[in-house]
Order: C-alpha cells, then sequence, then structure tokens
C-alpha cells in the first residue's frame, strides 16, 4: 500500500515529518506501523490514533515512534506481566528494601545492602556476539550503577548450540555455535576485564535449540550503603536533566523492537543497525563519576539508558516523581551529524546516564564529569504537569501526556499447557557392564555440558577488587575443580560474604516446564548451600519463545507457578527480573529457559565449605533420595535413552536438607561438599575428586529407589550412579565427627547413607562386592578438564 | 592535509599469538591454502603539515613517542 | 618518619581499576594513601584545592587495570601523557630515592616510561622493553607461585627472603617481558646483567620452586620466567601478578583448605617492605 502521501515534512531545519492518520483505516494504520518500523498491532495504532483524536491534531513521526518503543514486549512486558503477577509479583519480604527499578536492593546488614540485576541480551549477540556480549555486560551494570551501588560482581549464564556442529549442517542466516561462543566470550571478558568488575560465576550450556539463537544472560551484583541508595526518579520540579556519557548515534536504533520480534534468515544483514556498540573506557569513569556525585548528594534521581534510550527514561523518571519534563533535544550530542530527532530520542547507544539535579548543583555535577572526561549536557528540565514536551530550537515536536505514554497494553493472551507424562516409561535397555559405566561416566565428564569451564572464565578476570573469597575453581591451585557458587566478602570490617550462582537445566525445562523450573530453583539452593550460605533472594530471565503462539505461553505460565511456588514455600523474594521473549530461529524455538541467579548470605566466610576432597581417610556421605527419573538427564543423552519424566522437588524435604546442611557447616563438621547435578552421583564426587587430586572408595549397594536410608525397592546400579534426582549432596566428614554427623542428620530426618572413604590415587565404586568403576583420579582429571579446549580447537 | 597510514608490525621473530590463532582459525574453516598469518595494527590519520616531508617527521616522532614500542614493532609509513 | 606520615600516590585515570584495593593495602598498614587522577598532576580541569605535587608524596603506585583502555599498547596511552607532562618530575622523584611500584597495568607502564628497566640512566627516552602479548594469545586469570630470587638490591621485597615462595595471581594478556633482541648474543647479555645486577625480583615457578616451569605455571611465556624486575636503585619496581589481591589469606585460591595459620595473604610483605624502606629513609 502506497502511503507516502500521509507523511508531511512540517518545515524544520531537521527531518521531522507529521504523520496524517486521523482518518486512517485499520490497513493504513497496519501499513504506517510496519513502513515506520514501530512494531504495533492495529489495535495498538487504533488507541494511538485516538488519543491524538482528542488531542485534536496528528501525530510527528517522533511522537510514533516513541509509542512504539514504549509499547515494546522489552519496555512494557505486555505478554508477560499477567502470569508474573498471578505467581510471583507479590511475593515479598521485609529484606527486600526497593522493588520495581532497574535493579532489586535487599539489605545486607544494618547499613548495607546489595542490589542484583540480570537481563538478556539474546538478539543482539546472535548477530554481533562480541558487541552484544559486552553491551549486556554494560547495560546490567548501569542498571546496578543507577541504584547508586558499585557494581561488584557480574554472573553471565550463557547458552549455544553445539560446538561440533557440522558447519554443512549450520541453518542460512546463522553463525556456527563456535563462532557466537568465542564472540561471546570474548565480548564479556574484554569488556567485564576493562572495567575492573570481577566476572565470578556464571553457566555455559549447549542445546541443539539454541543454534538459531543463542541466549546471553548477564547479571550484576552491586554493594552500598543505605544512606546512598537513589531512585530512579526524579526528586522536584524544577530539577535539572542532565545527559552523561557517550554520545548518542545511529547504533541501537529499534533495538527493543528488534528484541520483540522473532530472528530470521535476513536478521544478520538488516539487523545489524540494532546492535549497539560498547566502550568500557567511557564506561569506567562514568561509574566513578556517578558514585562520587551520589555520595555527596547531589543527585535527585538517576537511571541509565538502556533498551528504550532518551525516551523511556526522560518520560519514566519524571512521571515516577509525579512530574512532567521538557527536553531539549538539540542539546543532545551526537556521534555523527544528520540524525533525525526520532533516531535521537530512540536511539540506544551505550554508556549514557541520565541525572536529575537541583539547579544549584549543576555546576558541581558537570565539574565532576568533566573532572573524569566523561561528556554531560544539560538537555532538560522537570516541570509541573503530567506531560512530556520535546523542543528543537523553539518549536514542540513532541507533547504527550505521561500517563498516555507509558501505559502499555496488558494482554492475557490464549496460552495452553504442555501436557507432560511424568509416568516413568523408559524403553529398557540392558545394564551396562563395568567397562560400559566407566565408559560413561568418562563419557560424561568429557561432555559439553559437564566438562571443565576454566578455558572460559581464565579469561575473566574473576578476583579483580580483591574480594573474590570462593572463585569459580576450587582445590589445588594448579588442578582445581569447580566450585558450586562464587563467595564474595565486600566489606573491610566485616567477615559477612554473599554467596551468588546461576542456573537452569534447560533440559528439563524442555520436557516439564514446570519441574524443569522447580528444579532450577532448587538447584540454586544447593549450589548456595554447598559453599555455606542462606539462600536470601532470587532474580530471574526468562527466556522463552513467540508469546503469540499458545504453547510458548503455555511454557512461560508454568514457569512463572514454579517460580512462584518455590520462592512461596522458601520465603525468598523475587527482587528484580527480566522478560526476553521471542526467542526463535527459522529453526525453531530455544528450550524454555528460566535463568535463576540467586544470592546468598554467608554469616561468616570463614565457614565457607567448597566441593574439593581435603583429607584422605574422610567418611563421604550421600544425604537425599535417589528415584528413578532420568528425562533429560546427562547419562540418558550419552547412551541415547528417552524418558519424559524429569526429577521433581520435594520441598519439605529440600527445606530440611538446607537447614542440616547449613547447621553442620557452621559447626565446622563438613569438610567438603558437593550437590548432585548432571551427571548425578558418579560427575560428582568425580568433580570432589577432581579438585582434591585424591581418590575415593564408595559402595553405593545400599541406595534405594526414594529413599537411600533403605526400605526402597532396588535400583539398577546405573541409575544411582547417574540419577540427577533432586536436593542431594555429597558431603565428607572426618571420622571422629561422623556420630555427630549422624544424629544431626538423623534429628532432621533427613535420609543419608555412608558411601565409604576418601583417599587413593582412583576413584573406585562397588555395588557389594561388584566393581562397578575403578579409575585413576588422573584420567578423570584430563577428561573433564580439557574437552572445552578439543571442542574448540577441533583437536582429540 | 595529508592522509597517511602507519602499519605497525611486529619485529621478525617476535611471537605473533593474534596471527598465529588466526591462521589456525582459518585452517579450522578449512582454509587450508594458507600458509601465515601476520597481526598489523593501522592507524590512518589526516594531519595538517605544509609540506610532506615536514607531515613525515611528525608521524615518525608519533610513532616514537607513542605508537610504537621499538623493542618488537616495525612501522611503514605511507601516504595515501 | 611514621608510617601514617608515608603519603603514597595511587595514581588513576581513565581504566585504571585495581587502585581500591592498591589503596586498601597501604591503609591497612598505617599509611597515608590518596587517590590521585593523572590531571591534578597535570593541573588540567582542577579548581583550586584539587591540584597535587608529585614531590609531595613519598610512593607514587601505578595500580593495574587497563589504563586509556590498553588502546594502541598495554600502558602505553598513561606513559606517553605522564612523560609528556611529567617525565622531569618522575626522574626528581625518583633520584631522591623515592619509590615507584606498579603492578600488572602499571608495570606495562612503567616499562613504557622507561623507568624500568632503566639500564644506564633514570628514565629512558625510548622503551627498552616491553610486555607483550602472552603466548596463549588469552587473558590468563589463574594463579601463579613466585620465586623470589633478589637478593637484597629491592625495596620492594626486603621482608621476603631470597628463594622464597609466594603464591600472588595473575591477571593479564600483555605479560610476556621481553628485552630487545639485536642479536642473540646481546639479547642474552641484557638478560644476564639484569641478573648479574640483581634487578630480577620474581619468576613464575611451580609449587616446588622450579623457574623452568612451563604454562601454566608461566601464564605467558616470558623468557627466564621473569615475573618481576627493579631498577638500579631497587627503589623502582613492577611486576606482572597483584600483590594487592592476596594481602589476606582468605583471597588466596585454597586457603580453605588448610584453615589454620596466619592471616596474613602473600602480599601483604610487598608493601609493607616499602613502608620500611621511606619510614627508614626519610
Amino acid at each position: 500500500m502506497d502511503i507516502s502521501n500521509l507523511f508531511e515534512d512540517v518545515g524544520l531545519p531537521t527531518p521531522v515529518r507529521r504523520v496524517n492518520i486521523l482518518d486512517a483505516s485499520d490497513d493504513v494504520l497496519r501499513s504506517v506501523s510496519e513502513r515506520l518500523s514501530i512494531g504495533l498491532s492495529v489495535d495498538e495504532m487504533r488507541r494511538v490514533r485516538d488519543y491524538f483524536g482528542t488531542e485534536g491534531r496528528e501525530p510527528n513521526d517522533i511522537e510514533l515512534e516513541a509509542l512504539g518503543q514504549a509499547w515494546s514486549e522489552h519496555c512494557c512486558y505486555k505478554s508477560s506481566r499477567y502470569f508474573m503477577k498471578k505467581a510471583f509479583l507479590d511475593l515479598h519480604q521485609d529484606h527486600f528494601l526497593i522493588k520495581g527499578e532497574d535493579a532489586g536492593v535487599v539489605e545486607f546488614d544494618d547499613d548495607h545492602v546489595y542490589v542484583v540485576g540480570l537481563e538478556s541480551h539474546n538478539h543482539p549477540s546472535a548477530i554481533g556476539p562480541y558487541g552484544g556480549a559486552a553491551t549486556g555486560v554494560g547495560g546490567i551494570i548501569r542498571d546496578v550503577l543507577c541504584m547508586g551501588a558499585q557494581p561488584v560482581a557480574v554472573v553471565d549464564p550463557l547458552f549455544f548450540g553445539p560446538l561440533d556442529l557440522a558447519y554443512e549442517r549450520v541453518p542460512e542466516g546463522v553463525n556456527h555455535p563456535k563462532f557466537i561462543f568465542n564472540g561471546v566470550v570474548a565480548g564479556i571478558g574484554d569488556y567485564g576485564n576493562r572495567i575492573g568488575i570481577p566476572t565470578v560465576a556464571g553457566m555455559v550450556n549447549f542445546h541443539p535449540g539454541y543454534t538459531g539463537n543463542p541466549l546471553v544472560n548477564v547479571g550484576c551484583l552491586g554493594f552500598g550503603k543505605k544512606v546512598n541508595m537513589i531512585h530512579s526518579r526524579v526528586g522536584g520540579v524544577n530539577e535539572i536533566y542532565i545527559l552523561a556519557g557517550g554520545r548518542t548515534g545511529r547504533d541501537g536504533i529499534h533495538g527493543v523492537t528488534f528484541a520483540s520480534t522473532d530472528l530470521s534468515a535476513d536478521s544478520e544483514e538488516k539487523d545489524r543497525g540494532s546492535v549497539q556498540l560498547g566502550d568500557p573506557i567511557t564506561k569506567e569513569p562514568l561509574i566513578h563519576s556517578c558514585l562520587e556525585m551520589n555520595e555527596k548528594g547531589l543527585l535527585g534521581g538517576m537511571k541509565d539508558l538502556g533498551g528504550g534510550g532518551l525516551s523511556c527514561v526522560s518520560g519514566e523518571m519524571a512521571l515516577a516523581g509525579g512530574f512532567g519534563a521538557v527536553i531539549h533535544l538539540d542539546r543532545v550530542p551526537l556521534k555523527e551529524p544528520g540524525l533525525a530527532p526520532w533516531e535521537i530520542w530512540v536511539s540506544e547507544s551505550q554508556e549514557r546516564m541520565m541525572v536529575s539535579v537541583r539547579p544549584e548543583n549543576v555546576d558541581e555535577v558537570l565539574h565532576i564529569f568533566r573532572k573524569w572526561d566523561v561528556e554531560a549536557n544539560v538537555i532538560g528540565k522537570v516541570v509541573e504537569g503530567k506531560r512530556i514536551k520535546v523542543f528543537w530550537g523553539e518549536e514542540v515536536i513532541l507533547d504527550l501526556d505521561l500517563d498516555f505514554f507509558t501505559a502499555g497494553p496488558q494482554y492475557c493472551r490464549t496460552y495452553i499447557s504442555k501436557v507432560v507424562d511424568r509416568e516413568v516409561r523408559d524403553v529398557p535397555f540392558p545394564v551396562p557392564d563395568r567397562s560400559g559405566l566407566e565408559a560413561a561416566l568418562l563419557g560424561l565428564l568429557g561432555s559439553a555440558n559437564i566438562c571443565s569451564r576454566e578455558r572460559v572464565f581464565r579469561t575473566y578476570d574473576h578476583e579483580v577488587r580483591g574480594r573474590t573469597v570462593i572463585k569459580p575453581a576450587v582445590g589445588r591451585p594448579f588442578t582445581p575443580g569447580p566450585s558450586d557458587a562464587a563467595v564474595i566478602k565486600p566489606l573491610e570490617g566485616s567477615d559477612r560474604g554473599l554467596a551468588i550462582t546461576a542456573d537452569v537445566n534447560p533440559f528439563f525445562c524442555e520436557l516439564d516446564p514446570y519441574r524443569g523450573t522447580l528444579s532450577a530453583m532448587e538447584e540454586s539452593v544447593r549450589n548456595l548451600v554447598s559453599v555455606g550460605a542462606r539462600p536470601h533472594s532470587v532474580t530471574d530471565c526468562l527466556n522463552f519463545g513467540n508469546p503469540e503462539k499458545p504453547d510458548r505461553l503455555g511454557d512461560f505460565e508454568e514457569a512463572c507457578r514454579a517460580i512462584g511456588d518455590f520462592a512461596r514455600f522458601f520465603g525468598l523474594p523475587i527482587v528484580s527480573g527480566n522478560v526476553s521473549l521471542y526467542n526463535e530461529s527459522d529453526i525453531g524455538k530455544v528450550p524454555p529457559t528460566p535463568t535463576i541467579m540467586m544470592v546468598g548470605l554467608v554469616d561468616d566466610i570463614k565457614l565457607v565449605t567448597t566441593s574439593d576432597l581435603k583429607t584422605g581417610g574422610s567418611i563421604l556421605y550421600l544425604l537425599g533420595r535417589t528415584h528413578h527419573e532420568m528425562g533429560g538427564s546427562a547419562y540418558y543423552q550419552e547412551v541415547g535413552a528417552a524418558c519424559s519424566c524429569v526429577p521433581d522437588v520435594d520441598m519439605h524435604l529440600s527445606r530440611r536438607m538446607m537447614e542440616v546442611v547449613l547447621d553442620l557447616d557452621k559447626s565446622g563438621l563438613l569438610q567438603s561438599v558437593h550437590d548432585l547435578s548432571e551427571g548425578g552421583l558418579g560427575v560428582a564426587i568425580s568433580e570432589m575428586c577432581i579438585g582434591g587430586h585424591m581418590g575415593a572408595e564408595l559402595n553405593i549397594g545400599l541406595i534405594k529407589d526414594g529413599s537411600s536410608s533403605g526400605g526402597g525397592s532396588p535400583l539398577r546400579c546405573d541409575i544411582k550412579l547417574f540419577s540427577e534426582s533432586n536436593s542431594r549432596y555429597v558431603v565428607e566428614v572426618q571420622p571422629q565427627d561422623a556420630a555427630r554427623v549422624e544424629d544431626e542428620l538423623s534429628r532432621y530426618e533427613v535420609p543419608h547413607i555412608k558411601l565409604g572413604t576418601s583417599g587413593g590415587a582412583n576413584l573406585k565404586i562397588t555395588e557389594g562386592e561388584k566393581v562397578l568403576v575403578d579409575i585413576p583420579v588422573d584420567i578423570l582429571d584430563h577428561v573433564w578438564r580439557n574437552k572445552l579446549t578439543w571442542l574448540l580447537e577441533g583437536s582429540k | 592535509m595529508f592522509t597517511v597510514e602507519v602499519k605497525v608490525g611486529l619485529k621478525k621473530g617476535v611471537s605473533d599469538p593474534e596471527g598465529a590463532n588466526t591462521h589456525k582459525s582459518l585452517e579450522l574453516l578449512g582454509f587450508k591454502e594458507v600458509s601465515s598469518v601476520r597481526f598489523l595494527k593501522v592507524y590512518r590519520m589526516t594531519i595538517d603539515a605544509p609540506d610532506r616531508d615536514s607531515a613525515m617527521e611528525r608521524v615518525e616522532e608519533m610513532c616514537r613517542k607513542l605508537l610504537t614500542n621499538p623493542v618488537i614493532h616495525t612501522h611503514e609509513i605511507v601516504f595515501l | 618518619m611514621r608510617s601514617d606520615e608515608v603519603k603514597v600516590c595511587i595514581l588513576r585515570m581513565e581504566g585504571t581499576n585495581c587502585e581500591q584495593e592498591t589503596f586498601d593495602a597501604f591503609k591497612r598498614l598505617g599509611a597515608s594513601p590518596e587517590f590521585v587522577h593523572l590531571k591534578q598532576l597535570e593541573g588540567r580541569d582542577t579548581l583550586a584545592g584539587e591540584g597535587r605535587l608529585l614531590k609531595d608524596f613519598h610512593i607514587l603506585m601505578f595500580p593495574g587495570g587497563f589504563s586509556a583502555g590498553d588502546y594502541i599498547r598495554a600502558g602505553a596511552i598513561f606513559a606517553a601523557r605522564m612523560k609528556a607532562v611529567l617525565g622531569r618530575d618522575l626522574v626528581a622523584f625518583i633520584e631522591e630515592g623515592k619509590a615507584i611500584g606498579g603492578f600488572c597495568n602499571g608495570f606495562q607502564i612503567m616499562v613504557e616510561l622507561g623507568i624500568l628497566p632503566a639500564f644506564d640512566c633514570t628514565m629512558a627516552e625510548h622503551p627498552q622493553a616491553v610486555l607483550h602479548a602472552n603466548d596463549s594469545g588469552r587473558f590468563e586469570c589463574r594463579p601463579t607461585v613466585l620465586k623470589h630470587v633478589n637478593a637484597g638490591k629491592c625495596v620492594w621485597t626486603s621482608r621476603s627472603n631470597k628463594g622464597e615462595l609466594r603464591h600472588i595471581p595473575c591477571a593479564h594478556a600483555e605479560g610476556k617481558f621481553m628485552l630487545p633482541h639485536e642479536s642473540q648474543e646481546k639479547e642474552d647479555a641484557l638478560y644476564q646483567r639484569l641478573f648479574d645486577e640483581d634487578r630480577v625480583v620474581f619468576q613464575f615457578s611451580d609449587p616446588i620452586g622450579d623457574t623452568e616451569a612451563p604454562y601454566p605455571f608461566n601464564p605467558n611465556g616470558s623468557r627466564f620466567n621473569i615475573a618481576g624486575i627493579t631498577n638500579d636503585t631497587g627503589t623502582v619496581f613492577g611486576m606482572m601478578p597483584h600483590p594487592e589481591r592476596v594481602f589476606f589469606r582468605h583471597t588466596h585460591p585454597d586457603w580453605y583448605r588448610r584453615r589454620i595459620g596466619p592471616e596474613e595473604g602473600d602480599g601483604r610483605a610487598i608493601f609493607w617492605s616499602v613502608l620500611d624502606h621511606i619510614e627508614r629513609k626519610f
């Protein structure tokens, strides 16, 4: 449809067009939305038309662009909010201090808070892996910073297609997973390292479902004094808006509308303009200067310019304070001349921060920015009345009611929940003999999803700031094993610590979104408990497919419900989060991926525990119940078996397990603790041996179905070794403490069995008299430690 | 006004991990015909100078003061 | 001089980012550290009272990080700016016997400045060495063991005995120490000179003290596993690893494996040593 005649130049020295839609039909409205790429539906366009009808004038292009951005999925959560609200947005705990802003603020002690945020940067990373991931780090750091907190740690859960995917099987328009992986890892490293914030934890997962649409989630933890926390809203009328940091360019135009549609084969070329470029060397002084002026009490409000740019920030900050704003768009410094006003208004160029300042403090604020060589300009001010007006010179080019502008539509779209068969219906296959079991164990340790992540985290500075107490690797320094969670000690004069972990198992979520999400929550709890931290707050990043398709939305609904159910039971607040929908490409949707980031508190960092075996001759216990629930397990993938029943969570048991392990930890009775996850007992004990550079001898004969202290029906030995049932830990105890530990376990009614002892050079596992596995730890170590390098470099 | 390119490379015998890694990656992608890859950094600058010789002199000075470390680098100045 | 009278200039510019932990290390030992932006020494964009003079300090620290993004070359931009404005002050500072230290990016800056190794001069006109890209081609954040090999020249390690092993972690992409190679003989002679003049302070080693141990014990491929050196007066000292990150035992990579023992981390002695020196001398 030719609609060119609707666009009319308004005759300014800069391109602003009036768009004549007041008389437009639905078809015309659709065409206008498409022509401008603003992603608004016909219904939404009708609302826009009717609004301008009551205003009695035609809109300008900049106004339509602003609405398209403000009403995108990314900015207003129009498809997802209904479900989150129903499931968990009401959850609250007294230690959760500020919610609903860029990041959640949670109490650490009487005077201090920690701040958490987690975000996705999926589509930009698919198109430009290096820049996409780098700017993801930048964005989440700004979210934390704009609450007035010093960023202290970065966490990065990453999801890719298989690294060994044959080149001829890579779909058209898609980059090879290896290319994406290398770019993303380099982007995170180069950016995080340059700004001096340690990358302390994360995860890397490979699943064919991510081939067309990788997921890059980035979390940040900040720390600060309670009195320095600041809101993302203006403080009062007449405050001056100062825009600081990077200049504004065409990078990131339509970024949020891009994040709110599926990827297609021509995305690579078409959408490159939607990917922002990062500049860590502007960011680092921006952090220093913002913290300095905040500490001096010079700021009324502060907000970062992320998805949505100047448009969203100017409006939201003013409205949140109960005011309106006037912006002089011609005062925004540009990277290149010739940007149209609408481009300046919605650009998502990186490294920008908006502060609002009382008039008497403007000079001092500008001086601090200048001192740090950060460009800063006065671009507007806060006014009475809930309207936002944008000027170009003397002309008003945008004039919108803020309530209308920021109140995007909310939908409860149709959804269909997945019907899950939770009966155990495996196709039977013979129990492997010793050589089969040994091959399976080595296969699991050398599988892409279990092998060591050292190749990744060694390229991230994980100990800058000098406060990382538990690092991504634990055990003997030159042959470490994996750590369950990172621990940092944020305060100089206190031994209180913060533990951080991020987790989700997409293979579980794919088969059973509800149980899969419960498992992600429970695994996060186990990770924290393993290092001796009490879970304290939850942040989520919900990565799903197109919400306009009912089955995708059904997955989303199940995941939200699981998060709500678990958090309610454990009394955990959901302190912030992010939703990323439309993670689909021409080759299908990603597996449902509700990434969970959990923060725990450590009372005394001197009492933390780690997973590496400490001494020979210790007693090893298995805590928890083992079930035959092999759906999505690494073992079934390894042997090519299938089952739709994924591990369930018994929340009552899970909570008792948590309490008893924390209790034993605090009494100093546990030498080492490791939770059981992918690859089950076999992998967990191998990792403990690797980290301690020490063998162990176990008898798994006593493990029974459903109850590890006897009574249940017998389990196959391979299921005992590799089941991924939740709520289980292996702990190492000195012989003289064994009786006390057993008493405690019984007191908490926690099922446990004595597996054997640590020591020797081999991992030997028997079932009664029968030897199942007997492998030197050096061989386990070799396979586990080097596999990722082999996959990346194509050798072996 | 002169437009000048300064190509900074590594002296012979100095290890070049970036070149070596790129070479390896190209081989993995099937470009077996590549026999060597060396990493160069190129700065293109526009400078105001009365004549070519004085421009050359200034650029040489930039190389000495900032753009190169004589221990490992060679440089080449090309007028465009 | 009392330790609280020792004034430490923690110099920063955009991209330096280990300044807080460096500051903390001196503070914990009772000295008086201050963050100083390079602009405050240059006198640019400063208000009354914000300017600082190098000569008012006793110790100058170049902290780690990525000064100016490490664009062009690690440390090159910081060094060029410093040299242009403060070159003479720096020479006077060193010649007065005051101390200069740099870790990681700080070491890179000092080499680019020409104040290390500084053969036959206080500050060379052009760099006499380089910290080149790691052999692995990657950023390497990992534990390293350093053997202290200095016989007594370096004032930054006087509290460490010769032959002692210290666990101090690395985190860098460009740390391969190299001297000029005009010919093999000349290069060898230069290295020999460094050792003969007792200017090598730390070498990377394995946990039992072998200083020929390869990667990953030597994370960057430096010849002779050189990890840190000093100038001719022993007061100017740079090293690639990060002693400020192991001021306490609980940031060592394996501290939880042996819970008994001192609180002190392996990096503390370095800060302590230089404070001793200044307290005695001034």
